[in-house]
């Protein structure tokens, strides 16, 4: 029996995953329970395991952006192993006359929606002043479909699949930031590139140019070099040449896959000298991930009223205790003592005296949480991530320290769930382990506010009409202004700094 | 250090591998121990062997094929001095192309012997004794081979000669005894045999060209017979010896059955061997393996920062091979991750009709246990060949039975030299035999002789025959 293989529902908000990896190819034997792609939501990497043993026919090629619930492949048991390669092909046979222009599309199930793009800042809403294609003409990606203006600027809308086009915002019709403008039934093949008939099959040769040829996924010599040297295995890339080969330019455009990092690695051996004067340009498709965090950072600054406060801290009383206790600490608890516990500790203090700094606007209410979420902003190969400390108002310094640790740690290696990113309800970001003096960090929606950590720089200070020098943080909180208020906002970040200065407050509560 | 990048010969695979370095931005130099650029391709081997036999052929052709044409000569004769000296001119045309392209790449040419000092320091003796020596971050080994003598009758260079002595003859030998019938040998023995000598060739193997694919060699037995060439296959040699004015050649065959020729001149062709003379391998520590430099897939040797290339360093002792492994190394050395694909190399003898071939041979493929189909089909059949007069030669084409996937194309006839890159641009895109035979291949030309026998290879069904 063939068992259809479809996305799985992996989180609640999630409805589209992208194929990261095929890990067995087409026509491979897979058994069951393993892994055969990885899938790529925007928020996570999981694998796709085999429902059952048996050959895999792939549906759905990597890179291909499928909703859930959609077919992705197909594994035959081996119990009908004796099927033809031709009927294992993938796709069905070509109508032999391209005239018959319905056949040549099969359709591959998907929906995508189209949506209004956030075009800019303070753009709200956009008019669709004209639409370039017909209801139900066939539309191939990145094909400009329809022209939009806005009050600002006009500008070209490009189809986002390759399908049906299925208007649902007339003409004239003006549509906020987000809204629905089309769909396209996703379809594979446009009525006229039907690709021809396959040769005279009389002679009882196999056909070498079918899509399963045995030599696909073979590179040309140029490719070869070129996907060696970014690190890319051939069985990664899609070969779009005859019989599914990989092109000199499927090479050139193939992307390296996530879990790695995605940077070419350049020159190892190369000595020092650069007068050969390189100037390539290297274009990437943007992985699901990255694509979330711009637009979900462009949507804060277009729909928040975001501004900042800055506060220097002086350290040396954390950085005494610390290093007074740390090798106790670490004997007794088996983590380090950080920097990390004392900040959320001291922000978990000041967000009971300041509510509005740990709630969130949702519609036209104002949320307030009776508990501390701190998201903690983790760098990773793949991008950014934020795991979340739940309940850190009621952990110990130990139990932060270990929570932290524990959950850098996942999200180094890839393996955070989505369920430890979600929620939260204030950010920790450190650029100070980067080096960084000062900046201005982005909330992270729908939480209000989030506090950045810096370098600690030695700086003159006065003390008691006296210049000492002393350990200085300088941390910056940005926050909503629609819903924290200047006072709020500031008195929040000199609270966390006289906790931090002076710990006992911490025990003491004042 | 003073340069990044340092070759070591000037041969195909030395000075390709220079060009490229400097190409890629490297501060390069290059070493040669002889006075002119170009290594044995230029100097001694493929480019003045072509002129002779480019200057024979037409003279075969003039003395038997132009009457057949309707072009009558009185009077036809060799002037072998001026065969011997346009030879002399074209190695020197290509040689001043070698020095052109080395100022040309800013690469800086070092006269003189080239040896190891450390592994970042090559002392340089020139002619008259003088030593330098040079500093740089990496260095390739491209020193090349010599001819390999047969080991109880060292070359005379009067009488018992190599390919290198054959080029230079003052003289027209009456008889010239070939011992190897090898592309060297093929080639060498076809340029005496145009122009009147007795060519007799020994071979020890029961085959002519015995590495390549056995039809080819039974074809180009059958052509050059026809040029007076004597063979003696499955022939062992026992003894070659030289009085000054004649040489003596005794072989058995495997039978025992002893055979003894005369002749004044012996040509030893039976190979080459790897060349690192003189190059200090002891003081980097790289030692030999069958007198190869030693290397990884990546052409390095166990010395991080030296690498080899070409006839030194396992593989096929071809110029194009040479190549292709300089431009590697020096991508190599930039970062850049190149490929070669030793299978694809193409194995060609400039003989008449010319023998190329690329891929595994039949031989292999059995001895492999692989399924295979095979297609051929004769230069005869072919227009164009009936046009020209060469209708000698035959293509074949080898494929998988169940994928259809060329796996080799084995050539001999008119043009084949030129023709096998066509073989190789399909076996790098793993072609089917219909792929090729749906291709379009231009009417009347040698190459639809290809396509032929890819339609034959592919369900036995060529067109014109």
């Amino acid at each position: 029996m063939a068992q259809q293989v479809k996305i799985p529902t992996v989180g609640e908000s999630i409805t589209e995953v992208t194929i990261a990896n095929w890990l067995k190819n087409d026509g491979d034997q897979v058994k069951m329970d393993e892994v055969i792609a990885e899938l790529e939501s925007d928020k996570a990497t999981f694998e796709l395991t085999a429902p059952q043993a048996g050959i895999l026919k792939i549906a759905k090629q990597k890179g291909e952006t499928v909703p859930i619930g959609a077919v992705i492949c197909e594994i035959t048991d081996l119990a009908q192993g004796a099927i033809t390669p031709a009927v294992a092909q993938p796709k069905p046979a070509p109508a032999p006359s391209p005239s018959k222009s319905s056949n040549g599309q099969s359709k591959t199930g998907g929906i995508k929606e189209m949506k209004v793009p956030p075009v800019g800042e303070s753009i709200t809403e956009v008019t669709i002043s004209t639409w370039l294609k017909k209801e139900g003409d066939f539309v191939t990606l990145d094909e400009v479909i329809a022209e939009v203006e806005s009050d600002k600027a006009t500008f070209e809308l490009p189809a986002e699949a390759s399908g049906i086009l299925r208007i649902v915002a007339q003409e004239k019709t003006t549509l906020p930031i987000g809204g629905l403008i089309c769909k396209i039934e996703i379809a594979e093949g446009a009525p006229a590139k039907a690709p021809a008939a396959s040769p005279a099959v009389g002679d009882g040769t196999p056909a070498s140019t079918g899509s399963s040829s045995y030599a696909a996924g073979y590179p040309s010599p140029a490719a070869a070099k070129i996907l060696d040297e970014k690190s890319i295995p051939t069985t990664a890339v899609p070969g779009s040449g005859v019989g599914g080969r990989i092109t000199k330019d499927d090479a050139v455009k193939a992307q390296a896959t996530t879990g790695k990092p995605s940077e070419t690695k350049p020159v190892q051996t190369a000595p020092v000298i650069s007068t050969g004067g390189v100037r390539n340009v290297r274009r990437e498709k943007m992985t699901s991930l990255r694509k979330t965090i711009a637009k979900r950072l462009v949507a804060v600054k277009n729909e928040t009223a975001m501004l900042t406060t800055f506060n220097e801290v002086d350290m040396k009383p954390v950085m005494d205790l610390r290093s007074h206790y740390k090798d106790k600490f670490k004997e007794k608890y088996g983590v380090g003592l950080g920097f990390m516990s004392f900040f959320t500790k001291a922000i978990c203090e000041a967000l009971k005296e300041f509510p509005a700094v740990n709630g969130s606007i949702e519609g036209e209410e104002l949320v307030y949480h009776d508990y501390c979420d701190i998201s903690i902003a983790v760098s990773t190969p793949r991008g950014l991530v934020v795991p979340v400390i739940r309940n850190a108002e009621l952990l110990s310094m130990a139990q932060i320290e270990s929570e932290v640790a524990r959950l850098a740690g996942k999200g180094r290696d890839g393996k955070l769930s989505i369920e430890e990113m979600t929620g939260g309800t204030f950010s920790i970001t450190n650029g100070g382990v980067f080096g960084s003096m000062m900046s201005t960090p982005i909330i992270n929606p729908p939480q209000s506010a989030i506090l950045g950590m810096h370098n600690i720089v030695e700086r003159p200070v006065v003390r008691n009409g006296e210049v000492v020098v002393r350990p200085i943080m300088y941390v910056a909180m940005s926050y909503d202004h629609r819903i924290i208020d200047g006072r709020e906002s500031v008195s929040f970040l000199v609270r966390v700094k006289e906790m931090l200065e002076d710990p006992g407050r911490m025990i003491l509560g004042i | 250090m003073e340069y990044n990048v340092t070759v070591i010969g000037s041969g195909p695979g030395g000075y390709v591998a220079a060009i490229r370095c400097a190409q890629l931005g490297f501060k390069t130099a290059i070493v040669e121990k002889y006075a002119s650029l170009g290594g044995t391709c230029l100097n001694v081997g493929c480019i003045p062997s072509k002129a002779l036999l480019d200057s024979t052929e037409h003279f075969h052709n003039a003395g038997h094929t132009f009457k057949e044409h309707g072009i009558e000569l009185s009077g036809l004769k060799v002037n072998f001095g001026q065969m011997i000296k346009r030879k002399g001119d074209v190695v020197k045309s290509n040689v001043d192309g070698i020095a052109f392209l080395m100022k040309k790449n800013k690469i800086d040419v070092h006269n003189g012997l080239g040896s190891f000092v450390d592994k970042n320091t090559i002392k340089i003796t020139g002619k008259d004794g003088k030593e330098k020596t040079i500093t740089s971050d990496y260095v390739i080994i491209a020193t090349g081979s010599k001819p390999t003598p047969l080991p109880f009758a060292p070359f005379d260079k009067k009488r018992i000669i190599s390919s290198t002595e054959s080029l230079e003859l003052k003289e027209i030998p009456n008889h010239l005894i070939v011992v190897g019938g090898g592309v060297i040998g093929m080639e060498l023995g076809s340029v005496f045999a145009r122009i009147g000598s007795k060519v007799s060739v020994v071979e020890f193997l029961d085959n002519l060209i015995p590495t390549m694919d056995g039809t080819l060699g039974k074809e180009l037995q059958k052509s050059t017979k026809k040029l007076g060439m004597d063979f003696y296959l499955g022939h062992k040699v026992t003894a070659l010896t030289s009085n000054g004015q004649e040489v003596t050649l005794t072989a058995e065959d495997k039978s025992g059955k002893k055979l003894e020729l005369k002749g004044d001149y012996c040509l030893v062709s039976i190979g080459r061997r790897p060349y690192s003379d003189g190059l200090g391998l002891d003081k980097v520590g790289i030692e030999l393996d069958h007198g190869r430099v030693p290397v990884d897939d990546h052409l390095k040797t166990n010395v991080d920062n030296i690498y080899a290339i070409g006839d030194v360093v396992r593989g096929a002792m071809l110029a194009h091979k040479a190549e292709e492994e300089g431009v590697m190394v020096a991508e190599e050395l930039a970062g850049q991750k190149p490929h070669i694909n030793y299978l694809l190399i193409p194995g060609v003898v400039y003989t008449w009709p010319e023998v190329a071939s690329v891929g595994y041979t039949e031989e292999q493929l059995k001895a492999n246990g692989k399924v295979y189909k095979v297609g051929t089909f004769p230069y005869k059949a072919l227009g164009r060949a009936r046009a020209s007069m060469d209708t000698d030669g035959l293509v074949k084409i080898l494929a998988d039975k169940s994928t259809d996937e060329i796996l080799g194309v084995h050539i001999i006839g008119a043009r084949a030299a030129d023709m096998i890159a066509a073989g190789v641009t399909a076996m790098e895109f793993r072609a089917s035999a219909e792929d090729v035979a749906r291709m379009s291949h231009a009417h009347p030309t040698y190459m639809e002789a290809v396509k032929e026998a890819c339609l034959a290879a592919t369900a036995n069904r060529s067109i014109h025959s």
